[in-house]
């Protein structure tokens, strides 16, 4: 079904009720249901699925993936390093979405696939750079294909979250900062440790995944578990997940002042109706000029787009780049609305 | 801080009172020009559209040629025009400048703007975008186009004013109204040291009452109190000076604006006076209801009709400043006495002899239109405040019946057409419907409607211009006091009878028996 007028034999990879799947391999790529064996682009839980007997991710990745799946057979991969199952060479390149984050090559020696699994362009102090890679096919997330999306340095967002955060302490107010506790927690950690020697209070979800970045070599700024103990408004960030809003974790740190970083954020009226009323622009998935250059730089003659704004990306090249271009319908991405 | 910088501090700030520090900051330190410029548009001044969203939309056209239905998908996503441009076309690198002047120099670029043609403008218009922040350009747009709405009122602009320059927020009110002049001298000329007549316009705190009980009532002597009707309308100040009428409610707004009306009544009242008292709806022979009265405040302009269909007029029952003097520290009696020889429409007062004459009082409340009594001790002081031994409030308690609708007949006048009077029956002992009441309103015109299509489709016969219906629908009724009667078939009379409310939560099984009124009937008679 994904393959329609290509010129070679069968499609290296097709959809599956369980997922994307590589016949040649007989691996499924991020299934979101048991399989046998599957390659896993990157530990969020909407690629990274419990119950298949064998997992294959990149090197960096397999302690978070742990994390995630509990006790299971996980065999890291260095990057680019090129493995067979079957006649299909596999090799896990760097995405730069979260620590251990890869897209996955398949080559069958007719044709090469890639799928980028989710990825930015920009730079992140907590994983390797998005490496582009040639293909005949490229199958790319969509999250944010609109021309609205378009990421601000980071130097500009930290200055703003820090304006904001000396605003509130000023203030008397804890500065809580809600954002995905996987990845994005620890970017934002990190670039406050290459700025500054500020300090954070995290959720236990988050404390937990530093950890595990810490273990990777990862530098994160001063930290410590948000403890029941410690009452009243505290100077420094809390970093937590959005889903703490409203509940008895922030009350201790109360009065608070809520922030939101995300790429939805780029929207007024999406931050309005969240009723947070400071958002900052940080996201861990391409924008609008990253997506269009990683097409163009994969040379690839045929783009699958998978979850988020597809109907106006493949519009975009099949009309606009002479790419052409197809939707493709999976169950990755949109968790409770957060930017992950 | 300049105006930008303003709009972030109010667009990312919740509370009102971070929002107020940001405004009281803002003009404190923003250039004079600037403030007032921002003040014209927080306060909702600057309704002139310089820019079209036609236009708007044709500079985005512009800017993505072929790729245009990329833009509408963005505009979709972002939902707001004024948005959409800035962040597409804005640049995305700049970072706004926070101290510096903005609006004059917006201004300028939106008339010079407006001079050229078509395409010249949206060219000029994707320029000017070209080289501001993302903020900058959605201000500049949205303040262009005449879409400007951040989450400040007018109130709180105004408040924070007052505490910037440190003045009293009623002179404030006073003199932002009417004409505001955007320049440099704006702040200066609010400064001004405030003038004897701004003292005397602005309003007195206000005297309340405490709530009594029936038990409470008989421990007053009688011959120390002053009685009169509760009404039920808007507390207000009516304030006369040499220059200007104002009406200022309790909650310490300035409702001139809102009531023409009044204030042209008021012109014939002698100046230097203060009258307390209540704003009531319609006329003093044919009172409105409350819900009338609102309509007058939740508009913004009041127009001739309005005045028409909802007029409003004001009691009043006290007197605080008269020719120039203050009246509060003056016993009850002596402001009434002086305040009898106004010409104004005012709340009778009745000096009780007896409890009875107290209790006879609080009976006619009712058809008097009024909520209850206010008892007050006739040698009180005007103090502000629920001060104890002042006032003293015994509200009524409402006489209610549920009945069925069994006749209705065509109204007059406005409800010419509609089925709206209609005769409401109770059970009798033999479990027939006895009419009790005929009632006229009490129904608002979506239910009057509905209830006319549904009598329309269930007669069962017409005498007449009479229809007799199924006996289905319920209605609560609230009434006066209830006589017995030999014309009736029933045998009681409800003096006062209407329509409270269309009770669709029951069935004609649920409505009351005749034992209930008689019920009702011994009750008041014990009072």
């Amino acid at each position: 079904m994904v393959s329609k007028k290509r010129r070679h034999r069968d499609p290296l990879i097709i959809r599956t009720p369980e997922g994307l799947y590589c016949p040649k391999a007989r691996a499924h790529i991020d299934p979101w249901r048991p399989v046998d064996c599957a390659l896993i682009t990157h530990a969020h839980a909407d690629h990274a699925r419990a119950g298949s007997k064998h997992y294959h991710c990149a090197r960096g990745g397999e302690g978070l993936l742990a994390k995630r799946l509990g006790d299971h057979i996980i065999e890291p991969h260095s990057y680019g390093e090129p493995f067979s199952l079957g006649d299909v060479q596999i090799s896990f390149h760097p995405a730069g979405h979260v620590l251990g984050s890869a897209q996955i090559r398949l080559d069958d020696g007719e044709s090469v696939w890639v799928i980028t699994g989710d990825y930015k362009r920009d730079l992140d102090p907590t994983c390797q750079p998005f490496e582009p890679i040639l293909c005949d096919v490229l199958i790319t997330e969509a999250t944010f294909a609109l021309p609205i999306y378009r990421w601000p340095s980071m130097d500009q967002v930290m200055d703003q979250l820090f304006g904001w955060w000396d605003h509130h302490i000023r203030n008397q107010r804890t500065p809580v900062l809600l954002c995905y506790s996987l990845g994005k927690a620890q970017r934002i950690m990190a670039e406050i440790k290459q700025r500054s020697d500020r300090s954070v209070q995290v959720h236990g979800a988050v404390a937990n995944l530093n950890i595990e970045y810490e273990k990777q070599g990862v530098q994160l700024c001063p930290w410590q578990r948000a403890s029941e103990s410690d009452k009243g408004v505290s100077t420094d960030l809390i970093i937590a997940p959005p889903q703490v809003a409203g509940s008895s974790f922030l009350k201790r740190f109360h009065p608070t002042e809520l922030a939101m970083a995300s790429g939805w954020m780029q929207v007024r009226g999406v931050r309005r109706r969240s009723a947070i009323h400071q958002g900052f622009v940080v996201s861990d998935h391409a924008d609008w000029n990253s997506l269009i250059k990683t097409v163009k730089q994969s040379e690839a003659i045929e783009v699958f787009a998978t979850h988020g704004e597809t109907r106006v990306l493949t519009r975009y090249l099949n009309d606009h780049l002479g790419i052409s271009a197809e939707r493709l319908e999976t169950a990755f991405g949109i968790e409770d609305g957060i930017d992950q | 801080m300049n105006f930008v910088h303003l709009f972030q501090m109010l667009d990312t700030n919740q509370s009102t009172n971070a929002k107020r520090s940001a405004l009281v900051e803002f003009i404190e330190t923003a250039h004079p020009l600037e403030s007032a410029l921002a003040v014209e548009a927080l306060t909702g001044r600057r309704e002139r559209r310089q820019l079209k969203p036609s236009l708007l939309k044709q500079a985005a056209y512009q800017a993505f040629a072929d790729e245009s239905w990329l833009f509408e998908e963005c505009y979709a996503a972002v939902g707001d025009l004024s948005e959409t441009l800035a962040i597409l076309l804005a640049n995305q690198e700049a970072v706004s400048q926070t101290e510096d002047p903005v609006l004059a120099q917006w201004q300028a670029c939106q008339r010079e703007l407006s001079k050229k043609e078509p395409d010249a403008l949206t060219s000029d218009l994707l320029g000017l975008l070209s080289v501001m922040s993302r903020d900058e350009a959605f201000l500049f747009l949205k303040l262009s186009s005449g879409g400007f709405r951040v989450g400040v009122s007018k109130g709180l602009v105004h408040d924070a004013i007052a505490r910037a320059i440190d003045m009293d927020r009623a002179v404030i009110e006073e003199r932002m109204m009417g004409a505001f002049i955007p320049d440099e001298d704006w702040l200066h000329r609010l400064k001004e040291p405030v003038t004897q007549h701004e003292l005397d316009a602005r309003p007195l705190p206000f005297l309340l009452a405490n709530p009594l009980s029936e038990s409470d009532v008989l421990e007053l002597d009688p011959n120390h109190v002053a009685v009169e009707y509760k009404w039920d309308g808007i507390r207000a100040q009516l304030i006369k000076t040499h220059e200007t009428i104002r009406l200022w409610s309790r909650g310490d707004q300035d409702i001139t604006e809102q009531f023409p009306d009044i204030i042209e009544a008021a012109t014939t009242l002698p100046s230097q006076l203060i009258l307390d008292g209540e704003i009531l709806a319609g006329s003093p022979e044919q009172l409105q209801t409350f819900n009338d009265l609102q309509t007058r405040l939740n508009r913004k302009r009041i127009t001739q009709n309005l005045l028409k269909t909802n007029p409003a007029f004001f009691k009043a029952y006290d007197l605080l400043r008269f020719d120039g003097e203050d009246m509060r520290t003056q016993p009850l009696t002596v402001r009434k006495n002086i305040l009898s020889k106004i010409n104004v429409i005012q709340s009778q007062v009745i000096y009780p002899a007896a409890h009875q004459d107290i209790q006879d009082m609080r009976l006619k409340a009712r058809i008097e239109g009024a909520e209850g009594i206010m008892i007050k001790d006739r040698q009180s002081t005007y103090v502000g405040g629920r001060k104890t031994g002042h006032w003293w409030k015994w509200k009524l308690d409402p006489m209610t019946a549920d009945c069925v609708l069994i006749y209705a007949q065509a109204g007059h006048g406005r409800r010419a057409s509609l089925h709206s009077d209609y005769t409401l029956a109770c059970w009798n002992q033999n479990n027939e419907l006895v009419p009790v009441a005929k009632a006229y309103s009490g129904l608002t015109d979506a239910e009057l409607k509905a209830m006319d299509q549904w009598i329309r489709k269930h007669t069962l016969q017409k005498f007449g211009p009479v229809r007799q219906v199924e006996a289905v629908q319920v209605f609560e009724i609230g009434f006066e006091g209830i006589a017995r009667s030999t014309r009736h078939k029933s045998g009681i009379a409800l003096r006062f009878p209407r329509i409270l409310r269309w009770r669709q939560d029951v069935g004609p099984q649920d409505a009351d028996h005749l034992s209930h009124f008689e019920t009702l009937m011994s009750d008041s008679n014990a009072v």
